[in-house]
């Protein structure tokens, strides 16, 4: 009873040492319990799409826009039985989920044309780009369609960070994130040890605890276990690297920061505990590019796809859907359904004469979508793995407008290779994507140009891409503020008529493929009801 | 005070007001251009379909309260630039939009945006999606 009693010593019982408690005096089984009924249950998410059993009863079913959302809904209601249509505004599927590699045109809606000049094989995927462990619905279709996979580099200690708005000798520089985490890690562990070894922290630790917590910081920091010192640490790199004989042999330790410089540069931003939810370590990436996820879907449902096919009016009644459209030709028809799923961004869509009730056309007005940029660099030559040994990841900074530069996780060791070289969101973003495709690239250079000495001097061609001046996007992804989300969001999540929508804006997987697929999941269960109980 | 001469003292701060922020950042013009005209084009005539113009339009040159909300927070597709914009420099695009391409909105300051935002700026994070 020892871990128990010390669960409340100090007089504060913490959500944490309550469960602590429970595991010592239950063991893990109790504790797990108490977890699911105070409600941290470990419940997953959605992970397969519904059984949609009992027919369609000859239901017919219009979906707009062959995004992930309106393929996966193709995919799985023409599987169920239902006849389906899908009109989209552009000449291919996918929505955004889009690769660039060579030959792909873009104008956005400024006028910028561009045509990607990467070399063959080399690719940006300027929409979503990774797709963390947990996302297990897009990791569901992937299986299914035979969408290879491969990792998707999402941290490395070996790439820099580089902040300039910092102060001390660190602020402006290059620096590995390894020696800023170790630094930062092992002086705080020090200090922390320290204290506790003095009984400063008593009141916290039980006298058992304190030699365990001790011995925990002691490996946490890497410290010294004579004089709980930080003195650096062979994981944060050498000067001169171990190898044969005597010479280099041992090789030579780098020294660590002073502590107050690591403080002062501001690069500890990029550490925390665990990293989010969203942004595990653990990612994958199609081979190939995330098209490859949209070819997938396309392969089953293409057929249903009306290309280059614009939607101007969504009319409905009590007895079904009408949807007026304009094709390629300049030629406009309209397609009756008895139902539609509209997947549509609520940015395009509001501009779209739709019949819907007047709360429904209110709480559309509730969302803004994000401003984001990307832009593909392609270098002749991958110095960031032949002169910095830099392995893809991040190079974090806080350039306004420049946001990440990413390096590729594909390719390694070949000759060339293309790189992130902004990924910007919000007013940063609409700066920069005022430029001419030419400025942007300039841009992109004389940023990446403060990391890396060799990055102008590589540089072949950019291909870059606005998705707030995109048409048919008019915006990266959905951004619900608390008050929209309150009262906007879950009139949007239900039915208006005989009209559903569907995509990553009604999930709080915003921005993620897995919203898309998600969201199309719950709405056509719902549809799927309907039809059983009509 | 009558309302019309608290608007009149209102519009002399506002006048004095504007040229200072000029001092400070740079002037409304150009963060007009940075920040809005990508959408809104400099003409502030829009790109049909897709943004809408701001020249001649009533929710521009109405209720400063509804205009400074639309643009803190974001609405019906366009983004939130609360985390982006300070007051003053704020204060300085509205009043241009305001008072440009033959509209006749009477100057917001940065006191009235002070009033109306919920929160200061906030530090992006690092990553997203």
């Amino acid at each position: 009873m020892d871990t128990y009693a010390g669960a409340t010593t100090g007089g504060v019982l913490t959500r944490r040492r309550f469960f602590e408690g429970l595991a010592a005096v239950g063991g893990i089984s109790l504790a797990l319990s108490g977890m699911d009924a105070l409600g941290f249950g470990m419940a997953s998410a959605t992970e397969l799409p519904p059984e949609l059993t009992g027919g369609a009863k000859g239901a017919k079913i219009v979906i707009l826009g062959a995004g992930l959302a309106g393929m996966t809904a193709a995919y799985e209601l023409s599987k169920a039985g239902y006849q389906v249509q899908i009109l989209e505004a552009r000449s291919f599927a996918g929505g955004r989920c889009q690769t660039a590699r060579k030959g792909f045109q873009h104008t956005d809606l400024i006028g910028h044309e561009q045509t990607c000049d990467f070399d063959e094989g080399l690719y940006i995927n300027h929409g979503p780009w990774r797709i963390p462990y947990h996302h297990r619905s897009t990791l569901h279709y992937t299986k299914l369609f035979g969408v290879l996979l491969e990792s998707f580099v999402n941290d490395n200690d070996a790439a820099y960070v580089y902040f300039e708005k910092g102060k001390g000798p660190l602020a402006g520089k290059p620096v590995r994130k390894g020696e800023i985490a170790a630094d930062a890690r092992g002086y705080a562990a020090e200090l922390i040890a320290k204290a506790a070894s003095k009984g400063d922290l008593d009141a916290a630790l039980s006298p058992a605890d304190r030699e365990t917590f001790i011995a925990y910081m002691i490996n946490e920091g890497r410290l010294s276990p004579k004089d709980l010192a930080y003195t650096g640490t062979e994981g944060r790199g050498f000067s001169v690297h171990p190898g044969a004989g005597v010479d280099p042999g041992p090789g030579k330790e780098l020294p660590p920061f002073a502590f107050k410089d690591v403080l002062d540069s501001k690069a500890w931003r990029v550490l925390t505990s665990v990293s989010g939810y969203e942004q595990q370590r653990t990612m994958l990436q199609p081979i190939g590019g995330m098209d490859r996820i949209a070819a997938g879907f396309e392969k089953h449902v293409g057929a249903m796809i009306r290309y280059s096919t614009v939607v101007q009016k969504i009319k409905q009644n009590g007895k079904g859907v009408k949807i007026a459209y304009k094709d390629a030709f300049g030629e406009t028809g309209e397609i009756e359904a008895d139902y539609c799923l509209c997947t549509i961004p609520l940015s395009v869509l509001k501009q779209i004469d739709l019949d819907a009730s007047k709360p429904f056309k209110a709480a559309m007005e509730k969302v803004s979508y994000a401003p984001v940029n990307k832009i593909g660099l392609q270098m002749k030559t991958r110095f960031w793995e032949e002169k910095h040994h830099i392995y893809g990841g991040h190079i974090y900074n806080d350039m306004p407008g420049i946001g990440t530069i990413t390096l590729p996780s594909t390719g390694w060791q070949s000759d060339k290779g293309v790189l992130l070289g902004y990924y910007a969101f919000g007013g940063e973003a609409v700066k920069v994507s005022m430029k001419t495709p030419a400025e942007r690239a300039a841009f992109a250079l004389a940023g990446g140009q403060k990391v890396f000495p060799e990055y102008t001097d590589s540089f072949e061609s950019a291909f870059s891409f606005s998705w707030h001046l995109a048409e048919y996007n008019l915006g990266g992804w959905a951004e619900w503020s608390q008050d929209g989300r309150k009262d906007a969001y879950p009139v949007l999540c239900e039915p208006d008529g005989r009209l559903y929508l569907a995509g990553e804006h009604l999930s709080y997987l915003g921005g993620w493929q897995a919203g898309a697929i998600e969201s199309a999941w719950q709405q056509i269960a719902k549809i799927h009801a309907r039809v059983q109980q009509a | 005070m009558s309302f019309a001469s608290r608007f009149t003292l209102i519009s002399l701060i506002a006048a004095v007001a504007v040229p200072a922020t000029a001092l400070a950042g740079p002037p409304p013009q150009s963060l007009f251009m940075d920040n809005c005209s990508a959408c809104h084009q400099p003409t502030g005539k829009g790109i049909k379909g897709a943004f809408p113009a701001l020249a001649g339009s009533a929710l521009v040159q109405g209720d400063p309260t509804l205009l400074t909300t639309t643009v803190l927070n974001g609405r019906a597709g366009m983004p939130a630039f609360k985390d982006d914009l300070s007051d003053a420099d704020l204060a300085g695009i509205l009043t241009y939009a305001r008072s440009s391409w033959g509209n006749k909105g009477a100057p917001v300051t940065a006191a009235d945006i002070a009033k109306i935002r919920k929160a200061p700026p906030k530090a992006r994070g690092l990553q997203a999606h």
